[in-house]
């Protein structure tokens, strides 16, 4: 069997990758190294949250699975920054692990192009210069016309506890995948080690829950998909508690058998998913750090210990997780570990995600040098779709930075690199304002259409959604409201009253006050979800307008393309930095240029020459 | 394809009988028709005469504009190319009143770098297009520039590390909601805010010094007609310049010349007298006169000798303005005996036996460079025009900024304020890369589970 699509790995990235290729109409194989984790949430059991919710939603604009196993999966959902402007209302729920690797199952399942196997991919079939297939440490050799790799931190996995010899592993208790790293850096392509880390779990029988501080979620309504309405699991509160000076003495006096400070690791690790000995270390004054107790799933009382990852030997993660109030006479179940792994800095990529050095191969996930759930989604949904559209001999899909915070993930990795692991946050996009979570559908679902990546059913609920919005704020400019029906609301949002009639449009604008309720006080039939797009759409208007005219500025340089061919340091006009960084992201337009950290506007002007005198 | 409005005077500052002011982008039709109230774009390449006005609608000048529909312009783009009269001031006023119709200032080259996008213009071509030319400093005022400079980069550094603080706490407000520390105290957000607001304030406040030194101290001679203005314009000059005659009202524009006073630079301008007149033209040029008067560092006021009443003019409307005044008692050679009421500090000068004129000069320098004079302990401050141009609007993003920081607003707005500041200072401070702010936030804060 001949397939179009071969991705390797099931993990967040791969499960994205297979599930758009296959939708793309593209016949896929998923091989993996245990078909019980496809789905498998490696670290925390959450998905979304601050900018990283957007993605989840954008994945799912496009067809993508994790949105609707999020919600399959999800015992507690909460909005963050509900306090703070709805341009960074950011979704996340706590998910059940079992539920939600059986949801991503059955999703991918219900894909009729996607196959499975089980395997350990050891080597590629290169044919004419291209990836052509993969060969298994088993033997098995599976043709395919086109690759995505997304193998996560297996790859030359080394896990370190304490000051033990580190164990090869790609995840605790599961084999690293060695070979398959040595077949990619033998195509010449550059790898290089990055280190996360993961804390303990613990027993939920052995805790002390009135010492806690329960943290429930969020009452109301919300779904990750924006096409399917699935039923909730029980939903279950989280537990705060704090690490306090008792928790710092131990790991002051242990830190050098700490695999991070005893010199064991060399890899760059994450600044803002820092281990507990980092955060003893580098803020010292601070008297305490929270840590979260976060529920396994329904069916067990294991707890995930958010805020304590670390790398001490096992007994004095014991000693340690004992000082934490309400965890005097705890049971460690698991001890957190940190973990090294090969990845592949990813401006060796084209903005499709498909390496320059080996045609074929696309690179999806943690390989690419990112942390998280959801930027691999985002990856492995955007390097899924274009194998397949290569293989169609389709137009690539690239979406802009002010199409899709996927986007400016995307970009990001391919045109700035990454000098630890990548994570997105919202101050990485230039236009937030235009890349929010309630608008993911209207920005991606053209893309979705065109590419025929949905079915009837999806398209219908798609289409009714948007124009449901469309409806709410076309209702918004044309409804007036009286002042004895308006001013109840707008003093219980602390507005003054009006004394005449008033549209919609001009009241909503008011902070507090919600297009929402003043449809439903006109007595309007709009859906209060459709409502809440328009209601943010007449908030931000005047800042849409200008995020879009900058965007538009941005674009016309995107315009401009810069030869492969182009040899940056021959051109003496530019800085030495800007040849340097040129050279090694090698962008393909001046707008791309411009992102490249270290080129400056004068550099870029400079360069615009060079091209021009080039094409002389 | 067309890129935002961009305007810039596209002939070399000062010293010129005409100046071109150029205006290209998406828009730029609609910007024109804002400064100029006659303004059509029919037929294109054609040059209309019109008067051009600011936002208040005050003249500006009245010269030729020629329309460019892109994609056959300089640029390649809607252009608009504006005659006006040469010199500091008129140029000056009619790129700012540009500027507040909608228009960006032009970086240095960017005309030219849309040219070259646009396929325009052959590379040779471009590439002879120069930067534009600097005021020619004099040795004096060069020490001073050098100080200036100096000290500046230091308070540039500083200001950018008070736009990354801010920066930074409004990208962990946003970015990070779980924190140990917990939300950022709005107080805290506001104080970083005000110490970065008066950062820009205060550097703003030290562009006009710096201006002067690089482009001279503006120097008007005002008075009633044919008190000799133009006379003692030549004379200081030292060449002939400017059209002298007898008739009064000869002079309707104002003539401008740069030159300098004891190695101090000064841009030297006639104007017409400051009367009333019922010559349409002649009004035109009383008009620019009260302009260039409420626009200069020092005001020579020249007064004819034996107090004609008609020739004493009005001094009143001198006297409200802020600049410095040197009173001037004119053609005293023609009257040496009969001088029946010299102000305090009225100084004889003639035109033609040169007397008075050193001691005028050493006034108008002591007026106009004060402090920068004596080379004391100057204040970095700003020395060039585009920073200028950055700062205020910086200034203006920031107070954008300020309310959007309080109980109601909105931080992702009060964010996207503050980026505008950024990128405003960009050419200043440099790029403030995300990754930098990042950095500082990582620094600062205990981030992460």
């Amino acid at each position: 069997m001949l397939y179009d699509v071969l991705v390797i790995g099931g993990g967040h990235a791969g499960a994205e990758a297979a599930a758009l290729a296959s939708r793309a109409g593209a016949r896929t194989l998923l091989l993996t190294q245990n078909l019980e984790t496809i789905g498998q949430m490696s670290c925390n059991p959450a998905i979304g949250g601050i900018a990283k919710g957007t993605v989840v939603r954008e994945v799912d604009a496009l067809g993508g699975v994790m949105g609707r196993a999020t919600d399959m999966s999800r015992i507690q959902f909460r909005m963050l920054n509900r306090s703070k402007g709805p341009a960074v209302w950011s979704p996340r729920a706590q998910c059940d692990r079992a539920l939600y690797r059986r949801a991503v199952r059955q999703l991918l399942e219900a894909q009729p192009n996607l196959r499975f196997a089980q395997g350990t991919a050891a080597s590629f079939v290169i044919r004419g210069g291209r990836v052509a297939g993969v060969v298994t440490k088993e033997g098995l050799t599976f043709e395919a016309r086109t690759v995505v790799l997304t193998t996560g931190t297996f790859l030359r996995g080394a896990i370190h506890l304490g000051l033990d010899p580190q164990v090869p592993a790609g995840r605790a208790g599961e084999s690293p995948a060695i070979e398959i790293s040595q077949a990619i850096a033998a195509q010449g392509i550059t790898r290089e080690r990055f280190k996360t880390g993961t804390p303990p779990r613990i027993d939920g029988r052995t805790v002390d829950f009135s010492r806690l501080t329960r943290q429930d979620g969020d009452a109301g309504p919300y779904w990750f998909s924006q096409f399917e309405r699935t039923e909730h699991p029980e939903q279950l509160p989280c537990f705060l508690t704090w690490a306090g000076a008792e928790v710092k003495e131990i790991i002051q006096r242990h830190l050098q058998e700490s695999a991070l400070y005893g010199g064991a690791i060399s890899g760059r690790g994450p600044r803002y998913c820092p281990s507990v000995e980092d955060k003893v270390v580098r803020f010292p004054e601070a008297a305490r750090h929270q840590v979260f107790l976060e529920p396994e799933g329904l069916g067990t009382a294991e707890l995930y210990v958010n805020g304590l990852s670390t790398s001490l030997p096992a007994n004095v993660q014991l000693a340690f997780l004992r000082a934490v109030p309400g965890l005097a006479s705890v049971e460690m179940t698991r001890p957190g570990y940190a973990i090294e792994y090969d990845y592949f800095p990813p401006t060796q990529l084209y903005p499709t995600l498909e390496s320059r050095a080996l045609p074929g191969l696309f690179f999806a996930g943690q390989v690419n040098g990112t942390t998280g759930y959801e930027e691999a989604a985002g990856q492995g949904a955007i390097a899924g779709l274009n194998a397949a559209l290569q293989v169609q001999e389709r137009e690539p899909v690239v979406l802009s930075r002010d199409e899709a915070m996927t986007a400016v993930l995307v970009d990001d990795l391919v045109h700035r690199g990454v000098d630890e692991p990548y994570r997105l946050f919202t101050s990485r996009a230039e236009f937030r304002i235009l890349l929010r979570q309630d608008n993911a559908l209207r920005r991606l679902y053209p893309v979705a259409r065109r590419l025929g990546l949905l079915d009837e059913a999806e398209i219908r609920t798609a289409e009714e959604r948007l124009e449901g919005q469309e409806t709410a704020l076309r209702e918004a400019a044309e409804t007036a409201i009286s002042p004895g029906t308006a001013n109840p609301i707008l003093a219980a949002a602390g507005e003054s009253p009006i004394g005449e009639p008033t549209r919609l449009k001009e009241l909503c604008r008011r902070p507090g006050v919600t297009l929402a309720s003043l449809l439903s006080a006109t007595g309007s039939t709009v859906n209060p979800e459709h409502a809440e797009w328009a209601d943010i759409e007449i908030k931000y208007e005047g800042y849409l307008v200008r995020e879009r005219d900058a965007a538009t500025r941005l674009a016309e340089l995107d315009e401009v393309p810069l030869p492969a061919t182009l040899e940056y340091h021959s051109i003496q006009t530019i800085s030495w930095e800007a040849r340097e960084k040129l050279s090694a992201v090698q962008p393909t337009s001046i707008g791309q240029a411009g992102r490249v950290p270290g080129v400056s506007p004068a550099d870029l002007q400079n360069l615009a020459f060079a091209v021009l005198r080039q094409r002389v | 394809m067309l890129s935002d409005p961009i305007t810039a005077l596209a002939t070399p500052p000062g010293r010129s009988a005409l100046a071109v002011v150029r205006l290209s982008g998406r828009g730029a039709f609609e910007i024109a028709a804002r400064v100029v109230p006659t303004y059509t774009p029919e037929p294109p390449r054609t040059a209309h005469l019109a008067n051009f006005v600011d936002g208040d609608g005050m003249l500006i000048d009245r010269g030729l504009y020629t329309v460019f529909p892109g994609p056959a312009s300089y640029s390649g783009e809607d252009l608009v190319e504006f005659s006006c009269h040469g010199g500091f001031v008129v140029p000056v006023r009619l790129v700012s009143a540009l500027l507040a119709a909608g228009a960006r200032a032009a970086l240095p080259g960017e005309f030219t770098r849309r040219a070259v996008l646009h396929g325009r213009m052959d590379l040779l071509q471009a590439e002879a297009v120069g930067d534009l030319i600097d005021a020619t400093a004099t040795a004096q005022a060069r020490a001073a520039l050098h100080q200036l400079d100096g000290g500046l980069s230091r308070r540039l550094t500083d200001l950018r590390s008070a736009l990354l603080d801010v920066e930074a706490l409004l990208g962990y407000d946003i970015d990070f909601p779980e924190e140990d520390d917990g939300p950022v105290a709005p107080a805290r957000i506001a104080e970083r805010m005000t110490d970065l607001q008066d950062r820009v304030a205060r550097l703003l406040a030290t562009a006009p010094a710096g201006e002067r030194l690089r482009a001279g101290a503006l120097v008007v001679l005002a008075g009633p007609p044919n008190v000799g203005k133009s006379s003692l314009f030549n004379a200081l000059l030292g060449s002939e310049r400017a059209i002298v005659t007898a008739t009064s009202g000869t002079t309707r524009d104002a003539i401008e010349a740069a030159t300098e006073f004891l190695g101090w630079p000064i841009r030297l301008v006639d104007t017409a007298g400051l009367r009333e007149s019922e010559d349409e033209a002649e009004q035109l040029g009383v008009g620019f006169s009260r302009r260039f008067v409420e626009a200069a560092e020092v005001v020579v006021a020249c007064e004819a000798a034996g107090g004609e009443a008609g020739k004493r003019g009005s001094y009143a409307e001198l006297e409200s303005r802020r600049g410095g005044i040197v009173r001037v008692i004119m053609k005293a050679d023609l009257s040496p005996s009969r001088l029946p009421r010299v102000p305090a500090s009225g100084l004889h000068t003639s035109a033609f036996t040169g007397e008075g004129l050193d001691e005028l000069k050493a006034s108008i320098v002591r007026l106009a460079f004060g402090e920068q004079a004596t080379l004391a302990d100057l204040e970095p401050g700003l020395t060039r025009e585009r920073h200028r141009i950055a700062l205020t609007r910086a200034q203006t993003a920031l107070r954008e900024a300020m309310p959007q920081l309080s109980g109601r607003g909105d931080a992702v707005l009060a964010a996207h304020h503050l980026r505008d500041a950024a990128r405003a200072l960009e050419g200043l401070v440099g790029v403030v890369d995300v990754d930098e702010v990042l950095d500082r936030v990582f620094r600062s804060f205990c981030v992460g589970k």
